[in-house]
């Protein structure tokens, strides 16, 4: 979903770790190295990684540099390869009875178990090759006046695979900024302990 | 970062605070001020759900309608159950901001902010709406540390007995 949009909708994250100008400057390079790969042309279930957000085709910032003020931003694309289960149940069923047809002509007829999960990984690598991926692009910006970054989804697998993918290019931790965390940034460190323990408030009855 | 605490806490704040924003928004005659000194406005409405109990005994109930008087929901906060999500609408000089704000991680969802400009006029800045957004997004982003912080500042007080006195009152004049 596109931060320029309408709408969208948002989860943030405060960078835990002092932002350094070093790490400032290695932003772009780190996100060259850890972009998006495209596997149009392979059987590969998924792939994932950064693009440009003015141009989610683009994985080498030839549209628009990430940089802008102040912000650093970029878009996670993931492509995902889904091979419908009707269509891998019926090409799986249509192997098995080739294979049982096979087996005739040396007398066997039964398929052990491992040799159905051999058959199984075989349609699948098969069918995928046959499935284009499905892309999908979620905007990031990263404040780093604030060391803030706002991430334009709430879907909670899209999310972890963005924390993940951007402690691993950036070697920073993303902290989600949840009510608790928030509260903890925003309260003196002698009202943590009281934070720790508060329970549900007894709105409607003493 | 301790998960787990946070797992639990999580709810507790963030349906202590959406239940008091509605009660506190309302009474305040929807006027609050931000950390800056200036006052906005804050509305709950629209869509409102509240929740209640735990485990496999929860029980939501949610409210929709242009001019919710929300008479379902405040119900709802009689029987025991408190805010899980709500609709607030932002306003300050004019200008909207809308957003459900959920309270068990502080999801933005729908986020609309007043409306840019996004076509390029040629000697413009290209990063002109972008930048023009992130500056409304980062104001609605105040807005509800504004909001949070306040919840806070009483919430963690020894006035917080008497704010729940207020807000039972404010309840049973429903």
């Amino acid at each position: 979903m596109g931060i320029l949009a309408a709408s969208g909708s948002f989860t943030r994250y405060a960078v835990v770790g002092d932002m350094t100008g070093q790490i400032a400057s290695e932003i772009p390079e780190r996100l060259a190295k850890y972009s998006f790969r495209d596997i149009d042309n392979t059987a590969d279930e998924r792939s994932f990684g950064w693009v440009c957000l003015e141009d989610w085709l683009d994985s080498f910032w030839h549209a628009a540099p990430p940089e802008k003020a102040h912000y650093v931003a970029f878009s996670l694309r993931l492509d995902t390869r889904r091979v419908p289960p009707a269509v891998f149940k019926k090409h799986f069923l249509l192997a098995v009875k080739a294979e049982k047809e096979a087996m005739k002509e040396t007398g066997k007829s039964f398929i052990t178990k491992d040799r159905k999960s051999e058959i199984k990984d075989q349609v699948m690598l098969k069918l995928r090759t046959r499935f284009l991926p499905i892309p999908a692009v979620f905007d990031a910006v990263w404040n780093l006046r604030s060391n803030m970054v706002l991430l334009a989804t709430t879907n909670s697998k899209v999310r972890a695979l963005f924390e993940d993918h951007f402690n691993m290019s950036f070697g920073l931790s993303l902290e989600p900024l949840t009510p608790y965390f928030l509260a903890r940034r925003m309260t003196d460190e002698s009202r943590h302990a009281l934070l720790d323990d508060l329970e549900p408030s007894p709105f409607a009855a003493p | 970062m301790d998960l787990i605490k946070a797992a639990i806490q999580d709810g507790v704040l963030g349906q202590d605070f959406l239940t008091w924003l509605w009660f506190r928004s309302e009474k305040n005659g929807w006027l609050f001020r931000s950390s800056d000194g200036r006052e906005f406005n804050v509305y709950l409405e629209q869509r409102l759900s509240v929740r209640g109990g735990s485990g496999d005994n929860v029980e939501k109930a949610v409210v929709t309608g242009p001019h919710a008087e929300f008479t379902e929901a405040k119900l709802g906060l009689r029987n025991g159950k408190l805010v899980d999500k709500a609709l607030l609408r932002l306003e300050r000089d004019g200008a909207t901001w809308t957003v459900l704000l959920g309270s068990d991680d502080f999801s933005l969802s729908g986020l609309k902010t007043p409306k840019i400009e996004t076509r390029l006029e040629e000697g413009d800045d290209p990063d002109a709406p972008f930048l023009e957004k992130m500056m409304l997004l980062d104001q609605c982003l105040e807005f509800v540390d504004d909001l949070y912080r306040q919840f806070l500042e009483i919430r963690l007080s020894t006035g917080w007995n008497d704010e729940l006195r207020t807000f039972r009152e404010w309840l049973s004049e429903q």
